[in-house]
């Protein structure tokens, strides 16, 4: 099956953007770049995760947080937040095919983890053309 | 009021979304995104986490529809949706390089979902050159101890999505 892979050069960008992310926050411990229909491109994890399914239900809670927001009358969903006991877990599309999902413990601050993320996107977006 | 959850399943591009779309009462819920992979040379959108619509049924019941994603890393979704179900509509596209082992696949993925409810088969696009005859599929529910009515549709038309949704509710209610 031929999937959506990135070149050399943005895959080296990415991992560059990742250890950025990762200096800024001691708390994140898992991102991940899918494509919006579930299938895993590029990551850094720093424990044992499924890649690919995890990028499939990214796919997942990213489109229905979309509808969502159609159906309560509401404009274009930014991030899908999954608050855990010991973890938050949020997602963003970089742009219209790729999605960023950012894994971290609760040690991070939910506001410090939306602009690591949003800037992360941004650059992201920008490179990945 | 009386409802029912209907689950309506199948390989990508069978016609799920459209099936729903084909038949609700309300505006459907879609979750379509770009397919980015060999699908995108068959269909530019594929849904990938549900479709959901609602009809009524003549006595007066709401029937609930809820489309799964048809690919198979979307599993998870597949149980989520099946929670609360009472019967599975499993559509297969005759155009698709091997109808019988995707009949066989969804069979085996909602099995212990099978075990528990009615379900009837919807084949699509029979009129492919290479299309397998129907008895093919009737042998194939044989062959896996299953006896499920199975039906030709143009899951485009609406009495055909009606005459799937009407012989589900029928076997549920034969089964009561």
């Amino acid at each position: 099956m031929s999937q959506y892979k990135f070149s050399e050069r943005s895959e080296a960008f990415c991992q560059d953007m990742f250890q950025q992310m990762l200096d800024t926050s001691d708390a994140i411990y898992g991102i991940l770049i899918s494509t919006v229909d579930g299938h895993d491109v590029s990551k850094h994890f720093l424990k044992e995760m499924p890649a690919s399914k995890l990028s499939a239900m990214m796919s997942s809670i990213l489109a229905l947080g979309e509808t969502i927001a159609v159906e309560a009358q509401q404009q274009r969903c930014r991030y899908v937040i999954v608050e855990n006991s010991d973890g938050y877990i949020l997602t963003l599309k970089i742009k219209d095919k790729l999605i960023l999902s950012v894994i971290a413990t609760t040690n991070a601050n939910l506001g410090m983890l939306h602009s690591v993320s949003r800037n992360a996107a941004e650059k992201l977006a920008a490179h990945l053309r | 009021m009386p409802e029912i959850k209907l689950i309506i399943t199948g390989p990508p591009g069978a016609g799920k979304t459209t099936a729903i779309e084909a038949i609700s009462e309300t505006p459907p819920v879609r979750t379509d995104t770009r397919t980015t992979d060999d699908l995108s040379s068959v269909k530019d959108e594929t849904t990938v986490a549900m479709d959901f619509g609602e009809i009524t049924l003549e006595s007066g019941e709401k029937v609930f529809l809820y489309g799964t994603p048809g690919q198979r890393r979307f599993e998870f979704m597949w149980k989520i949706l099946v929670e609360g179900g009472l019967g599975l509509i499993i559509l297969v596209d005759c155009s698709r390089p091997d109808p019988i082992d995707d009949l066989k696949m969804y069979l085996e993925n909602f099995s212990d979902f099978i075990e528990r409810t009615g379900v009837v088969v919807g084949i699509t696009r029979t009129s492919e050159p290479d299309a397998p005859e129907l008895t093919e599929f009737y042998e194939c529910l044989e062959s896996n101890d299953r006896v499920f009515p199975i039906l030709d549709v143009d899951i485009r038309e609406r009495e055909d999505v009606a005459l799937l949704i009407n012989a589900l509710v029928s076997t549920l209610e034969f089964s009561r």
